[in-house]
C-alpha cells in the first residue's frame, strides 16, 4: 500500500530536529522563562457562576509591600475580544463574536477574571489576591444548553440574536431531506449526548509579557497561533500589529486546540499587568485554572435521522446539532459548521441536511480541541450506522462499504474530493484486526458468562485546512546562506506535532541538501510570515506547500546561477546532497556556488505566501474489545487504525500523531469527562478525578497507513493530526454492541454506565 | 520564614543550598538551581512530569519538600547524559524511535525508564507499561515510548 518512491527524504523516518533538546532536558518553555525583574501575576477567579460585580476594592492588595499591580475592569480596557483566533467565518460571512474582556463585571462561570495582581514572588501575589474584597449580586445561573434555550432561562449575554444561542445557526442542505424521508424503506431515529473532554496538554496555560519603553509589547507563551494572537493583542489594547511580538520560546508542552489564540488570557492579563507594573510579568495557570478557566471541547446533544431502502444504500440524513458553548463564544460560532461537514462527508447521500448551533451557559466556555467538530457527530453517526446494520441484520462493515462516498461523487464540500482511499483503509484494516472472526464471536461468547468480546468499526474524515471556510493563508521566507547552511521562516508552530521536521523534508527534498542543514524558525511573529496558526490539522498540507514553494523556487535561482556560470543548460543541472550535478557528473559544491554568489553580490533567497486549498484526510478504525460483564469494564484488547493521509513526509512522526489521537479517542470513550455539581462547580478538574489513559490503560495499536496521494498536497501529503481521536468511540461502542447487543447513545462508557446498560432498572439482563 | 541549610548530592556533583522550609523540590529545582528540565504539570503527583530519582527511586517532586532531600543522591533530566556530553542510550533510543513529540513528559519518561532499567534490565511490554504509568503524556499513546525503553533496554 505504500508506493516505492524515488524522494531522498521524503517518506523517511529520520528523527526529529526538535528530540536532542528535549530528551537533554534543555528545551525551553513559556513555563521555564524568567526575565530580569521579572514580576509574577496571578489571577482572582469568580466563584460564582453567574454574578454581577457590585464592589470590588483593592485597596489592601495594593498595599501588601511586594504588590506591583492590581487589576480589575475598573482600570483596564473595556475593548471586547474573542480569546480564539475565530476572526471571519467566510462561508457564510459574519465576524465572529466578541464577547469577553480582561477582567468582567459580570461572571459567567465559576473562574470567570476578576482581578489580577503582580508581585515579586508567587507567595506575595497569592497573599494579595486573598485582600481583594469582591462583592458579587448572584444572579440565576443555567448549565444545560437544552434549558438555556427556554425563555425562562437567564439571558447570559446581551448581545445575543436567539435566545442565549451563539452566533447564528448553521444551516447546510442538498437535496430534499424532508421528502426523501417518507419515502425511505427504514428510518432510523437517534439521540446522542456527547460529553465536555479536556485537552489536557501537559503545560499549562501560562504568558510572559514585557512592555517596553518603546511601547512595544512583547509577548512568550505557548499559542498555537502567534500571528492570530498578536492580532488580538493588538485590538485588545490598540496597539499597531508591528508593536506587538507574540513568539514560543520556542517550545510548546502540547496544545490540542486549547491554545489557537490565546492561552486561555494569560497573554493579555500578563500584558496589562506588565504595562501597569513597568515590568515583566509571568503568569502561569496552575492545572486547576487550566481545567476550570480554558477552553474545554463542545459537549452536546446531536439527533441523527438516517433513512435507507431495503438493500441498505442511504437515501437521507437529517442531523442536529445542539451544543453548549459554555460562558464565552470562542469557537463555538464555528464549531456546528465543521459538525456538519464532517458528518455530511463521509457516506454518499443524495439528500442531506444540517442544523446546528451552540448555546451559552454558566460553565467553562469550550472551544477547540483535537478533532475539532469530528468527535461528536463521528460518534452519532457511526451508532446509527451500527443501529442500521442491525436492522437489516448486515455486517456494519458490508454496509459502510456500500455506502462511503468516493472521489467524483457529489458532495457538499466546498472543495473537490480528488482522492480517497477510504475504502483500502476499511478493507486493510479489517484483515487486520480479523474480521471475519466477528461472526463467531457470538457463540465463544456464551462460552463465558463473563467476558465477552466484541468487534466493532468506524470511520471519518477531517481537513486539512480552514479553507474556504475560514481565511487559511502562509507563507515561507527560504534562504541559503553563504557557507551553504539554510534558514527558513514560517508563522506557525512546533507543539509536538514535528511540524519543525516536517518542513525540514519538504525543503530539504525540493531543495537537494540534508534536512540537518536546515534552521527551522517557527512560533514568532517577527521574521515570519503570517498564518493562521496550528489547527485544522494543515501545519504540513498548507505551511508545506508554501515551503515547497520557495524551495522550488530557491533551487531554480542556483540552478539557473550555475547555468549562466558554467554555460550549461539548466535542465542537466541538479542539486543533491549539497552537490551540483550535470547529467552523473559533479560539477560544483553547493558552498562553492553559493560563495561565488556571495562574492557578486548574489544571495538565493525567496518569500512565498500560499494561499490555502483544503482537502480530506480518511480513516478507518477497528476495535477488538473484552467486556467484563460483572464489572462493566471495557478494554480495548486491539485497535486498529487505518488512516489514508495523502502521502506520509515522515512515517514515525504520522505513526506518533495516529497514536496520540486514539488514545484521546480511548479517554473520549472510556473515561474522560467534565461533570458539574449543582452549583456549577466542575468536579473533575485535576488529573485525579479527571481520568486520563496511562500507559498501563493502553492495549496494542496498530497503525496502517495508506498513501494514494492527494494531488494538491506537497509531494502528496494531506493533514492527520486530528483524525484519530474521532473514530475510537464508536469503533469501541460498536464492539460493545457486537459483544452484548446493547447500544450507548452517552459517552463515555465508563463500568457504571455500561454496567447499567446491561442491566436496565427492571434487573432483568439485556441479552443479544 | 525560616531557611533550611541542606546538601545534598545532584547530578553527581555536590550542592549546598539555603532555601525556606516550604520549597518543594521541584521548585528548588527549577527557581533556586535554574534546572528547568523538570516540569511541573500537575502539582499533586499525578502526571508525573515533575519525576526525579532520589537515592535512585523515581518520585513526583512536586510532593518532596526540600528538608527530604537532605544527605541524599538526586538525579535530574540534566544529570542522565554521560559527563563526556553522549547521550545516554535511553535519550538516544528517545530520539530515534518517535517517542518524543512536545517533550514535556519527556524528562520524567526517561527517569522513569532509567529507574526501572537498573532495577530490571530486560522489562517485557507490561513491566513497562507498569513502570511508566505514573508519567501521563497526551501526545505520543505511549506505543513509541515503551519502543525506546525496550530498544534501551536492549542496549544496555
Amino acid at each position: 500500500m505504500n508506493q516505492k518512491s524515488n524522494h531522498r527524504v521524503i517518506g523517511e523516518r529520520i528523527p526529529r530536529l526538535d528530540a536532542r533538546e528535549k530528551v537533554l532536558g534543555r528545551a525551553i518553555y513559556t513555563t521555564d522563562l524568567f526575565l530580569p525583574g521579572m514580576l509574577y501575576g496571578k489571577v482572582l477567579r469568580s466563584p460564582h457562576p453567574h454574578a454581577r460585580v457590585v464592589r470590588i476594592d483593592t485597596s489592601l492588595a495594593e498595599a501588601l509591600e511586594g504588590v506591583k499591580a492590581v487589576l480589575t475592569f475598573k482600570n483596564t480596557t473595556g475593548n471586547k475580544f474573542n480569546a480564539s483566533a475565530s476572526h471571519v467565518q467566510t462561508i457564510p460571512p459574519y465576524q465572529t463574536e466578541k464577547d469577553q474582556r480582561i477582567f468582567t463585571d459580570v461572571v459567567r462561570y465559576i473562574g470567570d477574571e476578576v482581578a489580577a495582581v503582580a508581585a515579586v514572588n508567587e507567595d506575595t501575589a497569592a497573599t494579595a489576591l486573598d485582600l481583594i474584597k469582591v462583592k458579587y449580586d448572584i444572579l440565576p445561573p443555567v448549565y444545560d444548553p437544552l434549558e438555556a434555550e427556554n425563555s425562562e432561562s437567564p439571558d447570559i449575554h446581551p448581545h445575543c440574536r436567539q435566545k442565549n444561542i451563539v452566533g447564528n445557526p448553521i444551516e447546510m442542505k442538498s437535496g430534499d431531506a424532508d421528502s426523501a424521508l417518507d419515502g425511505s424503506d427504514y428510518i432510523l431515529e437517534e439521540h446522542y449526548r456527547l460529553p465536555v473532554q479536556k485537552q489536557c496538554q501537559l503545560e499549562t496555560q501560562v504568558a510572559v509579557a514585557s512592555f517596553n519603553s518603546d511601547g512595544k509589547l512583547t509577548v512568550w507563551s505557548p499559542t498555537q497561533a502567534p500571528h492570530p494572537c498578536r492580532r488580538i493583542l493588538a485590538e485588545i489594547f490598540n496597539l499597531p500589529l508591528n508593536k506587538v511580538r507574540v513568539l514560543n520560546p520556542p517550545y510548546v508542552g502540547g496544545a490540542f486546540g486549547v491554545r489557537i489564540g490565546l492561552s486561555g488570557k494569560a497573554e493579555p492579563i500578563a500584558a496589562a499587568l506588565a504595562m501597569a507594573a513597568g515590568q515583566p510579568v509571568k503568569i502561569a495557570y496552575n492545572r486547576r485554572e487550566d481545567f476550570i478557566a480554558s477552553d474545554t471541547r463542545h459537549g452536546g446533544y446531536i439527533t441523527v435521522k438516517l433513512g435507507l431502502d431495503q438493500e441498505g444504500n442511504f437515501q437521507v440524513l437529517e442531523l442536529k446539532s445542539i451544543l453548549n458553548g459554555g460562558a464565552y463564544c470562542s469557537w463555538s460560532a464555528d464549531v456546528n459548521g465543521a459538525i456538519g461537514a464532517r458528518a455530511l462527508t463521509v457516506y454518499k447521500i443524495p439528500h442531506v441536511s444540517f442544523t446546528g448551533y451552540s448555546v451559552y451557559t454558566n460553565t467553562t466556555p469550550a472551544g477547540a480541541c483535537r478533532g475539532f467538530g469530528a468527535v461528536q457527530p463521528t460518534f452519532a453517526l457511526e451508532m446509527t450506522v451500527n443501529k442500521a446494520a442491525d436492522l437489516l441484520k448486515m455486517d456494519p462493515l458490508k454496509l459502510r462499504l456500500r455506502n462511503i462516498i468516493r472521489p467524483g461523487d457529489n458532495w457538499i464540500a466546498p472543495f473537490p474530493c480528488r482522492s480517497s482511499g477510504l475504502k483500502e483503509c476499511l478493507e486493510y484494516g479489517a484483515m487486520c484486526i480479523g474480521w471475519e472472526e466477528r461472526k463467531y464471536l457470538k457463540e465463544q461468547n456464551q462460552k463465558s458468562d463473563r467476558y465477552k468480546k466484541g468487534l466493532g468499526v468506524a470511520i471519518g474524515n477531517h481537513v486539512s485546512s480552514c479553507a474556504p471556510f475560514q481565511t487559511d493563508y502562509t507563507g515561507a521566507i527560504l534562504s541559503v546562506l553563504s557557507d551553504g547552511s539554510v534558514q527558513l521562516a514560517c508563522g506557525l508552530v512546533e507543539m509536538g506535532t514535528g511540524t519543525k521536521t516536517t518542513l525540514a523534508q519538504i525543503a530539504a527534498e525540493s531543495l537537494g541538501v540534508s534536512p540537518r542543514l536546515i534552521d527551522v524558525k517557527l512560533g514568532d511573529t517577527e521574521g515570519t510570515p503570517y498564518d493562521v496558526g496550528c489547527q485544522a490539522s494543515r501545519s504540513c498540507y498548507t505551511a508545506g506547500a508554501a515551503v515547497l514553494k520557495v524551495a522550488r523556487d530557491v533551487r531554480k535561482q542556483i540552478i539557473d546561477y550555475v547555468a549562466c556560470k558554467t554555460g550549461y543548460l539548466a535542465d542537466e543541472i541538479r542539486i543533491d546532497d549539497s552537490l551540483i550535478f550535470r547529467g552523473t557528473e559533479q560539477i560544483l559544491t553547493l558552498t562553492e556556488i553559493v560563495r561565488d554568489a556571495d562574492y557578486h553580490n548574489r544571495q538565493f533567497s525567496a518569500v512565498g505566501i500560499y494561499e490555502s486549498t483544503n482537502a480530506l484526510s480518511w480513516q478507518a478504525h477497528f476495535a477488538l474489545v473484552t467486556l467484563d460483564n460483572w464489572t462493566g469494564r471495557v478494554t480495548v484488547d486491539k485497535l486498529v487504525a487505518a488512516h489514508d493521509i495523502g502521502k506520509a513526509v515522515n512515517p514515525s512522526i504520522v505513526e506518533g500523531q495516529i497514536e496520540g489521537g486514539a488514545v484521546m479517542g480511548l479517554g473520549y470513550a472510556l473515561g474522560e469527562e467534565i461533570r458539574y455539581s449543582q452549583d456549577g462547580c466542575q468536579l473533575n478538574n485535576n488529573f485525579q478525578s479527571y481520568i486520563l489513559p496511562t500507559a498501563a490503560d493502553v492495549g496494542p495499536i496498530k497503525t496502517i497507513l495508506v498513501e494514494p496521494g492527494e494531488p494538491s498536497g506537497p509531494y502528496g501529503a494531506r493533514g492527520v493530526g486530528e483524525n484519530a481521536v474521532a473514530p475510537v468511540a464508536p469503533a469501541v461502542a460498536g464492539a460493545v454492541i457486537n459483544a452484548t447487543g446493547v447500544h450507548f447513545n452517552v459517552l463515555p462508557l465508563t463500568p457504571e454506565r455500561v454496567l447499567k446498560g446491561l442491566r436496565p432498572q427492571s434487573g432483568t439482563r439485556s441479552n443479544d | 520564614m525560616e531557611t533550611l541549610n541542606l546538601t545534598f548530592i545532584l547530578n553527581r556533583q555536590h550542592v549546598s543550598i539555603s532555601v525556606p522550609h516550604n520549597r518543594r523540590l521541584v521548585d528548588l529545582l527549577r527557581d533556586d538551581l535554574h534546572l528547568t528540565g523538570t516540569k511541573e504539570g500537575c502539582g499533586i503527583g499525578e502526571c508525573g512530569a515533575c519525576t526525579v530519582l532520589l537515592n535512585g527511586h523515581p518520585v513526583n517532586s512536586c510532593l518532596i519538600l526540600a528538608g527530604q532531600v537532605q544527605g541524599s543522591e538526586i538525579t535530574t533530566i540534566e544529570g542522565v547524559e554521560f559527563e563526556n556530553g553522549d547521550l545516554h542510550p535511553i535519550q538516544e533510543t528517545f530520539l530515534n524511535e518517535g517517542a518524543v513529540q512536545c517533550g514535556f513528559c519527556t524528562p520524567g519518561m526517561i527517569l522513569s525508564g532509567l529507574a526501572l532499567l537498573r532495577e530490571n534490565p530486560h522489562p517485557t511490554d507490561d513491566e513497562i507499561k507498569e513502570a511508566i504509568a505514573g508519567n501521563l503524556c497526551r501526545c505520543t499513546g505511549y506505543q513509541q515510548i515503551v519502543d525506546a525503553i525496550k530498544s534501551a533496554a536492549a542496549r544496555l
